[in-house]
């Protein structure tokens, strides 16, 4: 398993990326599922920088390769518990004029990946998505 | 890395990644536009959730003027996130301008 933290910032994504860029290049991760892993990154990522704004701790980004099973927690640390896993579902059949930006992005990684796992331990809120490769 | 112009035929020219990063580029980019039409995505590799609210804030805007964002060729990964989204369902998706 490798790890790093990463700045609490939107401007940190090129960064995080860099980083699972590598991992996949090192573990043979599949072209077709890289988007789909950083699109889980991203959403998880984001959604701790949203709505943890006064927080000044950097976010932990975990990935690991067992078989054809890739895992990736993010790690948010000194902060109130928040399971982002059992956000309200976004009802994607409604007309555009009803339709508000906001909501879809974790509803999308519940859709992308295999397991999503929620944790809230000592003041730190850990979400892990595992996918098997295709 | 991401960019967004116009092209030769006044299409919308996007390309990299569209994340959480630069969607504050795409919207001002977009906003500025009085009736933006055609969206091209060969060259647009990722969007996420931030991405697609820049363009359902900006469909939302031409529904108002009777017009509407067509968006083509678009990457498997960019059509199934369109998919899982319903967005299908509120955009002309095609294979080519």
């Amino acid at each position: 398993m490798i790890s790093k933290r990463f700045q609490r910032s939107f401007d940190a994504l090129d960064q995080v990326f860099g980083f699972t860029r590598r991992f996949y290049e090192c573990e043979g991760v599949p072209d077709a599922e890289r988007l789909v892993f950083d699109f889980c990154v991203e959403e998880i990522f984001t959604n701790f920088v949203k709505y943890n704004r006064g927080n000044l701790q950097d976010i932990e980004l975990a990935l690991e390769r067992s078989g054809d099973r890739v895992q990736m927690s993010l790690t948010d640390f000194d902060v109130e518990p928040y399971d982002i896993s059992r956000a309200p579902a976004v009802d994607i059949s409604l007309p555009l004029a009803k339709r508000e930006p906001g909501g879809l992005g974790l509803q999308l990684v519940r859709r992308l990946v295999d397991e999503l796992t929620y944790d809230y331990t000592n003041r730190q809120s850990r979400i892990t998505v595992t996918k098997n490769l295709r | 890395m991401f960019e967004i112009r116009l092209g030769d035929k006044g299409e919308i020219v996007c390309e990299g990644r569209l994340d959480a990063s630069n969607a504050a580029k795409a919207q001002a980019f977009l906003d500025a536009l009085a009736a933006p039409e055609v969206v091209d995505m060969a060259r647009l590799e990722y969007i996420s959730s931030a991405g697609l609210g820049v363009l359902l804030r900006t469909q939302k805007r031409l529904l108002q003027s009777g017009g509407g964002l067509r968006l083509v060729n678009a990457n498997r990964h960019i059509r199934d996130i369109f998919r899982y989204s319903g967005f299908d369902r509120i955009f002309q998706i095609d294979d080519g301008i």
